[in-house]
């Protein structure tokens, strides 16, 4: 028997002042399926690293309290036996490979566990047919999608055949098609196999009826509850209604008169798969388009070549000139992209120096430094000056980046989940920021995003990311 | 430049672990591509330098830029033989991504890499800062300008041209591998990079 | 060949026709190399680009040699055709071995620590997504109305702090893929360094020492 239970456990940060886990005692029950959802930020992936033994070897400081697998304390498991008991799959699907290709990593997973080489071809083959993936045996890693990446580290951890699976986000950026049929896997796992399954997931879509266990950790007290049926029911009854807000909208103009940027004979084919096929498409001037679709379907690739990151064929025209006739500096300054991840539009250390980065060289002088620093206070990011960007929480490092991008006031700005990991309050400030910079200053925004309820006012039109094509809808 | 050691939150001695290993090969691999695509400059300057037979300098004024991952990871991360691995790799990168060296590449990286470990050498892995870095840039001049006595048969110019050749690829080193590294470091410094 | 032999071998070869001034010996190794690539099939674009390229520093080091070199025009062909040596004796290992067997081969038969071996083949295996990288970090610095060049602080200073990111996130997941340092490993693949390899790297070697102490032009 596994159960893992964690006891007394409590951590916080270095340099922190609150304790992202405070005080958990909870025990995830064997051969169990646990959900453990919350908001992004509120310190999942921190519990889970500790249960996977890569805490505190990988972080500055240790925690208090215990964590058992059965009767062992984790920390008198030797490191070499952690990865016969627990194995991890990651958010990032990029960044968990050791070698080229399927077959290495896996072969290279199996003689780090110490497996006889004899018995390693049976091994791989039942792990990569368990997870439908015999085909991709000598594929190289890099060249596959998010999802088919993703099945992966589901095979390496079949072939590990740990008692224990432990699982950070690992859906947030793949297909809905592999999100399914990871969650059945893991349940097969389970009931199959004897698994203790415990995934980390924000998005609570379709483990209704799969899961055994719900458990809520609270960004308030940083405590962990675990949910009664009527509680969970309401969890999921909540998320459900944010999924759609059901508004009325206009179909855009059959002309080109109002548009700024045209796609024509547009494809866009990464690692020879066809995304996106677009013969004829625009985006209109001065209105807030919406772009929706499912995850991993290729709304940030359709940004990456809008901002020259990726190639494609065709032709994007901006304002009737090829972009690829435009200057680099001078295309981004007039398309461009509020990136999902902040940090990769932070080019300085600390908060002033971003600002003041964006005030000198911004492209127009639209904002006064007055309405800037009462943007930042609404925001509750005032008197930040001297802290380092890095240091920010996840939501500050989102609302500073969007205010350094309306300083910039580029006339398009793409925005790639610009809400993600804020709070309502905040949502409801930045869309009214934007409108303010559409209306009052002609911006054309293009926004993706997963987060709907609150963008009622902004959004004009929507267009729909489904079957390898972008349409336009009449309701969002 | 002040000359005093105001360099660094991260006053330990860093270790092989895993991870150290992983960050100095992704630092040399960034070099290596953001120096790969000057490759086409020193070109362009080995053409126009050509006709008057002073090719060799397009070499000494970049030679700076490749032998900075050498400082840089030696410099963040503070063990012996961290200089060493970080430029022969930024080499090798070179070499895989079908630079015009050839073998070359790995031999100068070889080269390259004792240059700049030198310098941490001789300060003792104890102290990392301008002293510990002009070292390691003096010894990284030396050390392959020795070489390209042999190798590029500089011994066979007479010695005003010579002067030249070390003062230019000193002033490069002292730009690229000196201030340039000084440089960067400090941002990473002011921004705790390294307090994970 | 072993890969970690055959590299070798080139290093030693190359290392040691950097001291040599021997004309005709550069000229039988770029020949016996091309000749080597051949029989493995290379595409004649790659042959292209690897004469093309090296001409120009080639080409420069011939010039300045033969207008400032005391050692004459001998001397400057040599300079010249050694680049062309150094450049295909490389392509005799880059272009037929991979990067994985080479590790494999220094790990098992080299001694060296795994950790090493598969750490740095880890971020190999990234290059692609550091090219990317580079390209992001140039791009969002242009969407800030800021230029990024080589010498730049800025451009390295964000680099360092992906490399940061990624070499904690790929060091975690090697772990947790069981990976454990200076822990012994068992081997699916298994490289030797065969009687065959031995005989080749010394008959060649020698072959090489013999060349340049007959052949003196």
């Amino acid at each position: 028997m596994t159960d893992v239970s964690i006891t007394d456990f409590t951590y916080q940060y270095p340099k922190s002042e609150t304790k992202v886990l405070n005080n958990l005692n909870l025990t995830f029950k064997h051969n169990h399926f646990s959900l453990l959802s919350g908001p992004s930020g509120s310190g999942k992936s921190t519990l889970l690293y500790f249960i996977a033994g890569l805490y505190p070897r990988f972080i500055g400081n240790d925690a208090t309290g215990t964590i058992k697998f059965g009767q062992t304390n984790l920390k008198d498991i030797p490191l070499n036996q952690i990865s016969r008991q627990v194995a991890m799959m990651f958010q990032n699907p990029n960044q968990q490979f050791a070698m080229d290709t399927v077959i290495h990593e896996m072969t290279f997973v199996l003689e780090n566990i110490r497996t006889e080489p004899a018995k390693m071809d049976a091994i791989i083959d039942q792990a990569l047919t368990f997870c439908g993936i015999q085909q991709l045996k000598s594929r190289i890693i890099n060249t596959l999608s998010g999802g088919e990446k993703q099945r992966v580290a589901l095979a390496c951890i079949v072939a590990m055949d740990t008692p224990v699976i432990v699982l950070d986000e690992p859906f947030a950026s793949i297909d809905p098609g592999s999100r399914i049929d990871l969650i059945h896997k893991l349940k097969e796992l389970q009931e199959k196999h004897g698994k203790t399954i415990i995934l980390a997931d924000h998005d609570l879509g379709n483990y209704q009826g799969i899961i055994d266990e719900f458990y809520y950790l609270d960004p308030k007290s940083h405590r962990i509850n675990l949910l009664n049926q009527q509680e969970a029911q309401h969890f999921f009854d909540n998320f459900e209604s944010t999924q759609t807000i059901n508004k009325q909208l206009n179909l855009p103009p059959k002309t080109d008169a109002q548009s700024i940027l045209k796609l024509r004979d547009f494809k866009l084919s990464p690692h020879d798969s066809l995304l996106l096929k677009l013969d004829h498409f625009n985006f209109y001037k001065q209105k807030t388009t919406l772009i929706t679709g499912a995850n991993g379907i290729g709304k940030s690739t359709l940004f990456n070549a809008l901002t020259k990151l990726l190639p494609y064929t065709g032709t994007i025209l901006y304002t009737d000139k090829n972009i690829k006739k435009i200057k680099p500096l001078n295309y981004a300054k007039n398309v461009t992209l509020l990136f999902q991840d902040a940090e990769n539009q932070f080019l300085n250390v600390t908060v002033k120096e971003e600002l003041d980065l964006s005030f000198a060289n911004r492209f127009n002088q639209d904002y006064t430094h007055e309405q800037v620093e009462q943007m930042l206070t609404k925001l509750d990011m005032q008197g930040r000056d001297d802290q380092v960007v890095y240091s920010l929480s996840e939501g500050q490092k989102k609302k500073l980046q969007i205010v350094e991008m309306l300083i910039m006031n580029p006339p398009v700005l793409l925005l790639d989940e610009p809400f993600k990991g804020l709070d309502y309050k905040s949502l409801r400030l930045i869309t009214g920021f934007l409108e303010t910079a559409k209306t009052k200053y002609g911006q054309t925004q293009i926004v993706i995003s997963h987060q709907l309820s609150g963008l009622e006012d902004l959004i004009d039109y929507h267009a729909h990311f489904e079957n390898q094509n972008l349409t336009y809808q009449g309701v969002i | 430049m002040e000359n005093k050691t105001q360099t660094s939150n991260h006053q330990h001695q860093s270790k092989w672990t895993l991870r150290n290993i992983i960050l100095i090969a992704l630092i040399a691999i960034f070099c290596g591509i953001i120096f790969w695509g000057i490759g086409f400059l020193y070109t362009a300057l080995t053409v126009a330098l050509t006709p008057i037979g002073a090719a060799p300098f397009a070499n000494d004024i970049l030679m700076g830029l490749w032998c900075m991952a050498g400082p840089l990871t030696g410099f963040l991360i503070r063990t012996a033989g961290s200089a060493f691995l970080g430029e022969f790799l930024g080499a090798a990168v070179e070499v895989f991504l079908g630079g015009q060296w050839g073998a070359g590449a790995f031999i100068s990286g070889l080269v390259q890499g004792v240059g700049s470990e030198l310098g941490f050498t001789l300060t003792g892995y104890k102290r990392y800062d301008w002293v510990s870095l002009n070292a390691s840039i003096l010894t990284t001049v030396i050390v392959t300008f020795a070489w390209d006595m042999y190798k590029n048969g500089y011994n066979k110019f007479a010695l005003p041209l010579l002067i030249g050749l070390f003062v230019t690829r000193y002033i490069s080193t002292f730009i690229f591998g000196g201030i340039l590294t000084k440089m960067i470091v400090k941002l990473l410094d002011r921004s705790n990079a390294f307090s994970l | 060949m072993n890969p970690g032999m055959k590299l070798l071998l080139v290093v030693l070869i190359a290392l040691e026709i950097s001291f040599t001034q021997s004309l005709i010996v550069n000229v039988i190794l770029i020949a016996v190399s091309f000749a080597y690539v051949m029989v493995k099939r290379m595409n004649f674009k790659t042959l292209f680009l690897l004469v093309f390229w090296p001409l120009f520093p080639a080409l420069g080091l011939f010039v300045s040699q033969w207008l400032y070199g005391s050692a004459g025009i001998h001397f400057a062909w040599v300079l010249f055709t050694r680049i062309y040596a150094y450049v295909f004796l490389g392509a005799t290992f880059t272009l037929t071995s991979s990067i994985t067997d080479l590790s494999l081969t220094l790990e098992q038969d080299f001694r060296l620590p795994s950790k090493f071996a598969y750490g740095v083949l880890a971020a190999f295996n990234l290059m692609p997504k550091i090219r990317e990288e580079v390209q992001i970090i140039k791009t969002s610095a242009l969407m800030r109305g800021e230029v990024f060049h080589v010498w730049s602080p800025r451009l390295y200073f964000k680099a360092i702090l992906s490399s940061i990111q990624w070499s904690q996130n790929l060091a975690e997941a090697m772990t947790s893929h069981g990976f454990v340092e200076d822990e012994p490993r068992t081997h699916y693949k298994v490289i030797r360094i065969t009687a065959l390899d031995w005989t080749v790297f010394i008959v060649l070697l020698i072959a090489v020492q013999v060349m340049l102490f007959l052949i003196r032009y």
